[in-house]
Formats: structure tokens, C-alpha cells, sequence
């Protein structure tokens, strides 16, 4: 038989032990069975923090062992038959066909079972909700500086507008600026992920004993991160300075504080 | 109040800025208060559940939780040894199994519970108890399905574990019932102990998944007069069963909510810190001339700090409702979770979250406040009023 490696590393077992196992807690009808390896089981986030106490045994001997005496061998049941087909494509009709000729089996394809209800996809939509609210979050905090860095330097603007730039210009340039920064900012804050990810994969394998991946940096993730961190950072810069330089009603092509009279009211300011 | 004021006009003067800032502060608040309220949620809820039902007490034959380990046989003989103590109220047997229900060629899988003894574990919501034999309360959703009410007759096959199902049999529904750890979209129905094991085709089989026990009203004395009566079966009271809870399957949203309130809090502090930093900075000769009028270092340095008060006071204020919608919106997402029943909440209003929220804040606002009030007590007058004056 197989142990887990926490049961192993719980109970002093080793390959090559013998132990006994009983169907009941009497221990009636014990048997022995030989320890012929260690493996690590599938890590399930559902069980975090429970030590895994399991075995694998061949199948006929745990229907040995399990059976009733008034049982005859052969007559047990299973809880569920895996099966591999030859061609994995026809699985959906496979799992059609089955169920017809069997009925109160119940058979569907394994892709199914981690459909859109499974623990997973779950946890992945409460992070993107988690995600979605902290982005807004930062959006609102960066709005808030972009605001204030903007009125800083409403004067280099001002001079800008007098020497002849048009407003259009200076958003440009303020638009590289600003995709610059949150360019750099959003490499920083993936390196610091990247950084990090095997330091909190190793503290919570090490916290719940598990083989559990926690967190994955993949391609996909980067470039989602890096898609949105860049255009929120230059839309933030952008959207604060044409507060400065937008042109207004009375004058649509820039006769507003983005117009050269305005230029000099802000450079003055 | 006055240093309020002043701060207070100091924010207005910044409509924009304060605005987002409050803001900011507010979206990140709601997002720690549910951290907060996720970190012991699933527990407060279990628990909940737990005392809803009555019972203080659940016996097994392992150690393993009662719907996962093995069955009690000769439950009879075991409820009336336990019944017998004086430290036991009641006694209920209870045994789980599969079965499909049909009714006018609509069927429905249900899980099927059959309850020996006092009290009953359910709610009824339409019609009575299962009084006589060959009866059962079905749920709101099991009705809903197979078309039935009160007084409809259903046909029952139970699946109990062994290689052939028996055949079926018919009930008739006494009752719409809401049942413990009922689960969304899913059919459940109850019946008497009984009927149940003559729906396994094993009349009189005596097998229980456990006895819920309720104490004459010291749990901890009951369990461990039970170990004592019984040392073949495990006893456990709601605190330890809440225990289990909290060692398995909470502790991974519990970790969750740990690291997110902790970055949450760096985060809101670092922000916080570099807005009232480079709103400082904008202001320096202002403060300058403030000083030379004669306001002292301490009234400009607390002048900061309230300026800080406020905009976490105010976001912290609007967190909490927007918190508490937050959290109803992220508990529905987690609740489609496989096996997660419908009176189960991941997010669990408690008072002792709010205070440490609010405690957390108010570090927030000292702490991100600590760095201007720092350039703000250094300023020197002369120099920096000097510096406004050339520029």
C-alpha cells in the first residue's frame, strides 16, 4: 500500500513497514499490508490545515477488507468508475450514451466537474472581485495625486502655453510622461510579485504542510496586470491635466485656462 | 474644535483632492472591514448553524466529522445508554442517505434524512410533522420540483450504500420543512428513523451517523459523561466541532483576510502618507506665515494630524456601509462554492470587527500623518518665507 507522507511523517512509517489495518475500530478481521511508497496527495484548499491520514490500497484488497462476512466476493460496490477513452473528444457522448444505457448511473466528462461551480473558478471570482475593488481604490488615491502634482506645475504649463505650445502638445507630452511612470511602476510592482511569489508559496506550504501552489505569476496574469496599470496610470494623468488645459465654451478652441490669456493667468498664479 | 475647523477648511480649499482622498480611503476601508469580517465568518456562521439546531453535543463512532465517518451501529441501544445520564436532556438518532424521489414522471435526487427521537431538527413551513408511518417533509425546493404539497404522495428509492437499491417505496409528504445545512438548488427530505432504514430495505437495522445530544446544560460535563458511559464512541460539543471548523477549512479565508487587511492597511498608510506629504509641501510658505502670526509648532504639526483625522475619519465612516454591500456581494460569489448550505454566511457582521476596524484607521491616520507633521514642526520660518518671496 501507499501512505501519505504527513501520515508517514506523523506515525514514524516507513517503505518497507508493515502494518495492520481492520475494516472496524474493534480491529476485527486485521490485516497486514506493506509499506511500498510515500506520495504527496492532491493538495485540496477545502482541507487546509487537516494533516491528509490517508492510504491507497489495491482495490480488491480494500473490498477485502471492507466486505461483510454474509457478502459474497464480487458483490461489493464502488463509488465511482474513472474511465479513459480513446479518443478524450468523445467524452460528452460517451457520458450521454452511458447514462441512456444505465440508468441511475450517473456519468459526465471530468472537465465538467471543474465547471463553473467548482471551488476553484470560485475563489478565482471572489480574487477578481478583490482585484476590481482595489484597483478602484488606487485609481481614486492616484486621481488624487495626479490633482495635485497637476496644480504644481500649473506654472511650467502656463509657460509652455506663453512660448507658443499648443494645449494639445502638452498633453502629449504629459501623456508619455505619465505612460512612462505607471510603465515603470507597473514592471516595479511585477517584479515585486514575482519577487515575493515563492516567499508566500513557501511560508503557506510550510504553515499548512501541502504542495499547494498559492500564488502563480503566469504570463497571463503579467500581462493583465501591465494592461491595466498602464492606460489607468496615463488616463489618471492625462484626465487631471486637461482639467488645467481643457478649452471651454466660450472659446472651443482654447480660449479656457489651457488658452495663452490663461497661459499667463497661470503662469502668474 | 478650532484646530478641526481649521483643518477642516483646509480641505474644503482642495475640493478635488480631499474628495478623491475620502474616497480612496473609504473603498479601501469597506475592503478591510470585509476582511475583517471574513476572518472569523465561516466560524460565527457554523456556530449559528450549530445552535440553531439545538444541540450541544454530537456523538460518533470515530473521530472523523459526523457526516464522514463510520456509522453507529446498535443506535437504539446507544441513545437509551446515553439518554440514561443525568447530564443528558434528549437524545436524537440521526442517518443520512441518497435517494430519488418521483412523483408524475418528475424525479429529483435528494439527500434523505431519517431522525429517531425528540426534538426534530427541522422547521415546518407548510403542513406538520411526519406523524404516522410511511411519511416525510420534503424541502421548500424538493416540492418545488416534483409539483407536490402536503398530503401528495411521493414514491422513495433509497440508495444506502449496498449493490442493489430496494424497491421503492411510496410516501406520503406530511410537510414543507426547512432543514438543517440545506444546500442551494438541491432536493432534501426527512422522515422518522424508521421509515428510513424500511426505505434501505433493512427494517430495524438500528444504524445512526450520529446522536445529537442536548445537555441539561453543561455540554462539556455531558460529552465527558458520554466518553465515560461509552468509550467506544466520541463525543464533541458545538466548541469543538467549531474548533475543527476553524483548523480546516476556515483557516484558508482566515489567512486570506490576514494578508489582505495587512496590505490593505500598508497600502491606505502609504497613500495617505504621500497625499497629506505633497499637500504639505504645496503649502509650506503658507505654514511659514502661519508661524511667523504666531501659531505655535504644536497647533500647525496637530492642524496636520486633524487634516489627516478627517479624511480617514470621513472615508472611514463611509467604508462601513459601503463595507457591509461589499461583503453581501463578495458572500454570494463565494457561497456558489460546491456543498456550501444556504444559511451559511463567509461574511458575518460582528461588533468586535467594526472596533478593530475603526482602531485600524486611526493608526492609519497618526502613522500616515507622522511624516508631515515631521516637515511641519522642522519648517524654518525665516527660510522658507524667504523662498516663497524670491519664487
Amino acid at each position: 500500500m501507499l501512505v501519505t507522507r504527513q501520515l508517514a511523517e506523523l506515525e514514524g512509517l516507513a517503505v518497507g513497514d508493515e502494518v495492520r489495518l481492520a475494516g472496524d475500530a474493534e480491529g476485527a478481521r486485521a490485516q497486514t499490508f506493506r509499506i511500498v511508497g510515500i506520495y504527496e496527495p492532491t493538495p485540496d484548499p477545502m482541507r487546509l490545515g487537516s494533516v491528509p491520514r490517508a492510504v491507497r490500497l489495491h482495490l480488491p484488497d480494500l473490498l477485502a477488507l471492507t466486505r461483510d462476512p454474509g457478502v459474497p466476493a464480487g458483490a461489493e460496490h464502488v463509488d465511482a468508475i474513472n474511465i479513459a477513452l480513446v479518443d478524450p473528444d468523445d467524452a460528452e457522448a460517451f457520458s450521454r450514451d452511458l447514462s441512456a444505457r444505465a440508468p441511475g448511473a450517473l456519468a459526465r466528462p471530468t472537465s465538467r466537474a471543474a465547471g463553473a461551480g467548482s471551488t476553484f473558478v470560485v475563489l478565482e471570482r471572489f480574487h477578481a472581485a478583490i482585484a476590481a475593488v482595489t484597483i478602484l481604490a488606487a485609481t481614486v488615491f492616484l486621481l488624487a495625486l495626479t490633482i495635485m502634482l497637476v496644480n504644481e506645475r500649473r506654472e511650467t504649463a502656463g509657460v509652455l502655453r506663453l512660448i507658443g505650445l499648443p494645449a494639445r502638445r502638452i498633453l502629449a507630452q504629459v501623456l508619455v510622461e505619465g505612460l512612462l511612470v505607471a510603465g515603470l511602476g507597473a514592471l516595479f510592482g511585477l517584479a515585486l510579485a514575482l519577487g515575493s511569489e515563492a516567499l508566500i508559496n513557501r511560508f503557506f506550504q510550510w504553515r499548512y504542510d501541502t504542495a499547494l501552489v498559492f500564488v502563480r505569476i503566469t504570463p497571463r496574469v503579467a500581462a493583465t496586470c501591465l494592461a491595466i496599470a498602464v492606460p489607468l496610470g496615463a488616463a489618471a494623468t492625462v484626465a487631471a491635466s486637461w482639467v488645467l488645459l481643457r478649452p471651454t465654451a466660450h472659446n472651443p478652441r482654447g480660449g479656457g485656462p489651457g488658452s495663452r490669456r490663461g497661459g499667463l493667468r497661470l503662469a502668474r498664479r | 474644535m478650532r484646530v478641526f475647523a481649521f483643518a477642516w477648511r483646509a480641505l474644503v480649499r482642495q475640493p478635488a483632492r480631499s474628495a478623491l482622498a475620502v474616497l480612496g480611503v473609504a473603498a479601501v476601508g469597506a475592503l478591510l472591514l470585509d476582511m475583517l469580517l471574513l476572518s472569523e465568518g465561516l466560524v460565527l456562521s457554523m456556530r449559528e448553524l450549530l445552535d440553531r439546531m439545538g444541540f450541544d453535543v454530537r456523538v460518533t463512532a470515530g473521530d472523523a466529522p459526523p457526516d464522514a465517518g463510520p456509522a453507529i451501529a446498535n443506535a437504539a441501544v446507544a441513545s437509551a445508554a446515553i439518554t440514561a445520564l443525568p447530564e443528558v436532556r434528549s437524545v436524537t438518532a440521526i442517518r443520512s442517505e441518497e435517494a430519488e424521489l418521483e412523483h408524475r414522471d418528475r424525479r429529483v435526487d435528494t439527500v434523505f434524512l431519517g431522525v429517531g427521537g425528540a426534538p426534530r431538527v427541522w422547521t415546518i413551513l407548510r403542513g406538520r410533522e411526519p406523524a404516522g408511518r410511511g411519511e416525510l417533509v420534503l424541502n421548500q425546493y424538493a416540492a418545488d420540483t416534483l409539483g407536490l404539497d402536503p398530503g401528495g404522495m411521493v414514491s422513495v428509492r433509497a440508495y444506502c450504500g449496498d449493490a442493489e437499491a430496494p424497491p421503492p417505496l411510496a410516501f406520503r409528504v406530511s410537510g414543507v420543512a426547512e432543514l438543517p445545512f440545506e444546500l442551494p438548488d438541491a432536493a432534501s427530505a426527512a422522515t422518522r428513523l424508521g421509515d428510513l432504514e424500511e426505505a434501505c430495505g433493512a427494517p430495524g437495522a438500528g444504524r445512526a451517523d450520529f446522536l445529537a445530544v442536548t445537555s441539561a446544560g453543561d455540554a462539556t460535563g455531558a460529552a465527558a459523561a458520554i466518553a465515560a458511559a461509552r468509550p467506544d464512541l466520541r463525543a464533541f460539543t458545538n466548541d469543538e466541532l467549531i474548533g475543527r471548523v476553524q483548523q480546516g477549512s476556515s483557516t484558508y479565508f482566515r489567512q486570506i483576510s490576514t494578508v489582505l487587511a495587512t496590505i490593505t492597511v500598508a497600502f491606505a498608510l502609504l497613500l495617505i502618507a504621500v497625499l497629506l506629504t505633497v499637500s504639505v509641501n504645496q503649502r509650506l510658505g503658507e505654514i511659514a506665515a502661519l508661524r511667523a502670526i504666531g501659531f505655535s509648532q504644536r497647533r500647525v504639526v496637530v492642524d496636520v494630524l486633524c487634516e489627516s483625522a478627517l479624511i480617514v475619519g470621513l472615508g472611514g465612516a463611509l467604508s462601513v456601509p459601503l463595507g457591509l454591500l461589499l461583503a453581501a456581494w463578495l458572500d454570494a460569489i463565494l457561497k456558489r462554492m460546491p456543498g456550501i448550505p444556504i444559511d451559511m454566511h463567509f461574511f458575518v457582521f460582528e461588533p468586535q470587527a467594526l472596533v478593530v476596524h475603526g482602531l485600524l484607521l486611526a493608526a492609519t491616520a497618526v502613522l500616515a500623518a507622522a511624516y508631515p507633521m515631521r516637515i511641519v514642526a522642522r519648517l524654518p520660518i525665516a527660510a522658507t518665507l524667504r523662498a516663497e518671496v524670491i519664487s
